[in-house]
């Protein structure tokens, strides 16, 4: 990847958003999760 | 399968498999960034923008698949009353919804450099938009109903009459451009790609894949706990 | 069969009364006078555009008179009687949209297009779009039927309403448009009134059994 190529701004703000998003949707998901079942474990 | 009802036997051997998923969709998306960031070739055409198309394509395609697994997840609901499908059409629902968004997103990134527009009505994004609306329908149905049984019963009709309803807007809106299809063609890198921009474009589309697994299995572990929490709960209320 | 029939005469009469259609003939009116506000008196762009309003009116019109279709007869408890009928319940939903379509749709769809003589609509193309628009409200009233029992149990379910039928209603749109515009010629029009007839056929199908589907999970 050349990134000094015009528009290579274009494909970062691409990866950077597809990263922010996966992310994202990881650490939500597995917060809650985590959340979850140590409040299950706590009240069973 | 039968023995995979019991949320029990889900959640143990979902604990037992996501390292491996995990594991693998790491693996997955190194070799795919690699593969399209570093050895693919810039397009003839389009330059380094090109590249997008490793993180949209994968994006969309997981977005259609994800709302197709949803409506047969519903329709396992209301046929089979299968307990665990709701729960799995529900907790895939974010997902898809994260991969629809990140779609049209990266597609309208690729689409400034690419037709000089940051939005186009070609038939592709349209649908792709009309997905996004029945994604928040379906999450928005879910939380309007209180009761949980209810709410499953109507988010499964909701998805499954949405599921009837892409090919037909696909068919209507690519008919639709084609009656107004401007003087330029706004065509994706053709259909014959080229075999080193292939192989990347595979494997993030798996890793995509990979991923949406461990997650699915996170948040209906996760689903499946939220639902034991408030049973106990309720239970408690009940017993004083 | 007499059931079906008594339900609808029973709707066409509080559809008639209760002026559900007054509601859309206003709202249609008040969405006439904001496009030219909003986007400029030019008559040439107003009369490229008036059939693309019309039908937008017609579409959110119907969407805003979705939820009488089934709400009174779930709050007051005559819906529940009515799943307990001989009758199948998918008919009598079928019914109630039916008169929906009767008493709200189908008058829209013959009093729209002369309002768009408001937008400078060419008047040569009145013609197709009033048989486009009379094909196209019975799948509108349909899918509203759907949007309504999916939402019959909610106290404010209207906003939800439109995220849901919306995306229901863009076929029909779409391909009710390429009939209002496709001029008088046999072999251009014939195309889009057969997609809408089909689309309205499948609607057809599909409207009463998941309303039905749906309304019995809140009557439960």
């Amino acid at each position: 990847m050349d990134w000094s190529a015009p528009h290579a701004g274009f494909v970062a703000a691409a990866y950077a958003a597809s990263a922010i998003g996966i992310l994202g949707l990881i650490i939500w998901l597995v917060r809650r999760d985590i959340s979850a079942r140590k409040q299950e474990d706590h009240i069973g | 399968m039968q023995k995979y009802a019991n949320p029990h036997v889900f959640v143990k051997l979902a604990s037992v498999v996501l390292p491996y998923v995990w594991a693998l969709t790491a693996i997955l998306f190194a070799i795919g960034l690699y593969g399209a960031l570093v050895t693919s070739p810039p397009d003839y055409q389009q330059g380094e923008t090109v590249r997008i198309m490793y993180v949209h394509v994968p994006a969309s395609w997981l977005a259609l698949m994800i709302y197709s697994l949803m409506a047969v997840f519903s329709a396992i609901a209301l046929i089979f009353r299968h307990p665990l499908a709701d729960a799995a059409a529900k907790s895939a629902a974010p997902i898809g919804a994260v991969f629809c968004f990140l779609a049209l997103f990266t597609g309208s990134v690729w689409g400034k450099p690419m037709w000089g527009t940051w939005w186009v009505w070609d038939a592709r994004l349209t649908s792709m938009f009309v997905l996004m609306l029945l994604y928040l329908g379906y999450m928005a149905i879910w939380r309007a109903i209180d009761d949980p049984h209810r709410a499953a019963s109507i988010a499964a009709i909701v998805a499954l009459v949405g599921a009837i309803n892409v090919p037909i807007v696909k068919y209507s809106v690519d008919w639709w451009n084609t009656l107004h299809q401007p003087a330029s063609v706004f065509r994706m890198s053709g259909s014959t790609i080229d075999k080193s921009m292939l192989w990347p474009l595979l494997v993030m589309a798996l890793a995509y894949t990979m991923l949406f697994v461990a997650l699915l299995l996170v948040a209906l572990r996760g689903e499946i706990a939220l639902r034991k929490l408030r049973s106990k709960r309720l239970a408690e209320v009940r017993s004083k | 069969m007499s059931a079906v029939r008594a339900i609808i005469a029973r709707d066409l009469r509080l559809g008639a009364r209760q002026g559900g259609l007054g509601t859309a003939i206003g709202f249609l009116l008040a969405l006439i006078v904001l496009v030219p506000l909003s986007l400029g008196p030019d008559l040439a762009l107003l009369s490229r555009i008036a059939p693309g309003i019309m039908w937008l009116g017609l579409l959110l019109a119907v969407l805003l008179t979705s939820e009488q279709i089934f709400q009174q007869d779930f709050e007051d408890g005559s819906l529940d009687l009515m799943t307990m009928t001989a009758t199948p319940f998918e008919l009598i939903v079928l019914a109630k949209a039916f008169s929906h379509w009767i008493t709200v749709s189908l008058p829209l769809a013959v009093l729209a297009p002369p309002l768009g003589l408001m937008l400078n609509i060419n008047i040569a193309q009145v013609p197709m779009i009033w048989v486009a628009m009379i094909l196209g409200s019975f799948a509108l009233s349909m899918l509203a039927a759907i949007g309504g029992a999916v939402t019959a149990g909610l106290r404010r379910g209207s906003l939800l309403v439109s995220l849901v039928i919306l995306p229901l209603y863009v076929p029909v749109l779409i391909f009710g448009i390429a009939a209002s515009t496709s001029g008088l010629a046999p072999e251009t029009a014939l195309p889009s009134f057969l997609v809408l007839l089909a689309i309205t056929l499948v609607t057809l199908v599909i409207s009463p059994l998941a309303s039905a589907a749906a309304l019995k999970a809140y009557l439960r």
